[in-house]
């Protein structure tokens, strides 16, 4: 009966507001998503860094009229090389082939390219990733080297361009948070005020703070978690219609690691559970400093 | 005991000692700015005062926590001049809300409500709206509410105050067979007929001062 009472209470508290209702739920649903967002880029980076660094690879390409020996000499320094765990020597016509089977899809590029005109390399797997500077260092200057590429340095142009959208979609799920709250503390006072003769008489009959205080907290609870599962639904939509629609072909390739679906549905308890928390330590906020309810 | 509001030049009660005993029945009268309804509001603990203690039912309630004042409200009952009920809900529904939100049971409701409705002489009219009753069918829902909790002490301040003369008498009849079954009754008033027509405890005050304790009294 009390559950029923509360509960009658909150829904009787949200439509009578409706419309800074409405604007809560949406300011709400509209930070959470971002938040949500932002998360999924985050695991997605860290995937991403996993999946990558643990086939980073150096490589060192010699130069096109390099001579046998000179490239044997170079072999057998990174054989014995404490800091290279893995090699891997390709030559021109290997590196040709790569080249032809990586852009079949552009004939006139592989037409236009000679098997010459491609440096044969040497593959290296360096013991420490996060020390391949060294071997940068090391064998960039030497004799009939063209160069020295990091394979993380590519990579590392793409994490930024990720930890950007990530940190841009934190910042817009932080402001439009505040705008939420400001909304949350607004619409309590809102139905605080309309409830200001019930609240009174409950008071005096001695009801307890947790009796009085319960349907207004209950019911930014109630829209914080509404909001919730809009953002749950909007980041499943993007999932469906942008990523594995628009740019599909981005994440199908080998760039980007795909957007797992258990990553998506984790979001709505973690969505949920802030937007629900939140949400009640400002109605109870607002309740203790504001109205003295 | 010492009360003063925070924007005010001169307390609103100042050094006053009264004691009330269980079941007594204590009108409080003096002139508007007197102090009379501050007495209610510090009964209640909805003012503390700066200075001093109050007892109410054996309990010190100055020093009281505030998570244990719903709690000792639940022993007082408390009837005002604009009676104060939801104008959304009936007779019956106004004094079942005080039985509601303090927790009790819709079947103890369902028992207790009528009791008390035809106690207070309104049995007949429990699904009447406020604005289908009187005003002093209205103060009887009040009374109703007030005391269906059985409180130990009935606050009353000005309960007459929006009446005529003839239902305030039917009101103070009403009070008079509540306070007969025990309940104390402290009630603030500047209707003089009442008072001496009554005869009871008068307290008079004037600028924060008692200026008279009398038993059996009248109105200046």
């Amino acid at each position: 009966m009390r559950a029923k009472y509360v509960l009658s209470e909150v829904l009787v508290g949200l439509w009578r507001n409706v419309t800074m209702t409405i604007a809560m739920i949406v300011t709400m649903a509209v930070s959470l998503a971002m938040l949500g967002a932002s998360l999924l880029l985050y695991f997605q980076v860290s995937d991403m860094e996993e999946y990558y660094y643990t086939k980073l690879e150096v490589s060192i390409f010699f130069d096109k009229d390099a001579t046998q020996a000179q490239m044997d000499a170079i072999g057998a320094e990174v054989d014995a090389d404490p800091l290279i765990a893995e090699w891997d020597f390709e030559t021109k016509d290997e590196a040709y082939k790569r080249f032809q089977e990586m852009f079949k899809e552009a004939p006139d590029l592989v037409n236009a390219a000679q098997p010459e005109s491609l440096p044969a390399s040497y593959r290296v797997k360096p013991v420490d990733p996060d020390n391949s500077q060294a071997l940068i260092e090391k064998y960039k200057g030497k004799e009939a080297v063209a160069n020295v590429v990091d394979q993380r340095k590519v990579l590392e142009k793409i994490f930024e361009i990720f930890g950007g959208m990530q940190k841009l979609a934190l910042v817009i799920a932080i402001v439009q948070g505040l705008a939420a709250l400001l909304l949350v503390a607004n619409t309590i006072q809102v139905a605080a005020f309309s409830k200001r003769r019930e609240v009174a008489i409950m008071k005096l009959v001695g009801a307890s703070n947790w009796f009085v205080q319960a349907p207004f907290v209950l019911e930014a609870v109630f829209a914080g978690i509404i909001g919730a599962i809009l953002a749950y639904l909007t980041l499943i939509g993007v999932k469906i219609f942008i990523i594995d629609g628009t740019f599909k072909s981005l994440f199908q390739s080998t760039v980007l690691t795909p957007i797992p679906w258990s990553n998506v549905h984790l979001m709505f308890p973690i969505l949920a559970g802030i937007a629900g928390v939140v949400s009640a330590v400002t109605g109870w906020v607002t309740l203790r400093f504001q109205i003295k309810v | 005991m010492t009360k003063k509001y925070a924007r005010a030049s001169r307390p609103s009660i100042e050094d006053i000692n009264v004691s009330i005993d269980k079941g007594e029945f204590v009108f409080f009268i003096g002139p508007t700015g007197a102090g009379k309804s501050t007495i209610i509001k510090l009964l209640l603990r909805e003012e503390t005062p700066n200075k001093g203690k109050i007892w109410v039912n054996d309990k010190e309630v100055v020093g009281m926590r505030s998570w244990r004042v719903p709690a000792f409200r639940r022993s007082l009952g408390c009837v005002f001049q604009d009676f104060r009920l939801l104008p959304t809900r009936t007779a019956a529904e106004n004094v079942a809300f005080a039985l509601e939100v303090i927790g009790k049971s819709k079947a103890v409701a369902r028992r207790v409500v009528p009791e008390v409705l035809e106690l207070v002489g309104l049995g007949g009219k429990e699904h009447r709206y406020p604005h289908e009753l009187s005003g002093g069918e209205q103060q009887r829902v009040a009374i109703a509410r007030a005391f269906v909790n059985r409180p130990l002490v009935l606050l009353a301040d000005e309960p007459t105050g929006n009446l005529d003369p003839d239902t305030s008498v039917e009101i103070m009849r009403l009070l008079d067979r509540i306070n007969r079954t025990g309940t104390t009754i402290v009630m603030v008033t500047h209707d003089s007929n009442i008072v001496n027509q009554m005869r009871r405890r008068v307290i008079e005050m004037e600028g924060g001062h008692v200026v008279r304790d009398q038993s059996r009294g009248v109105y200046g």
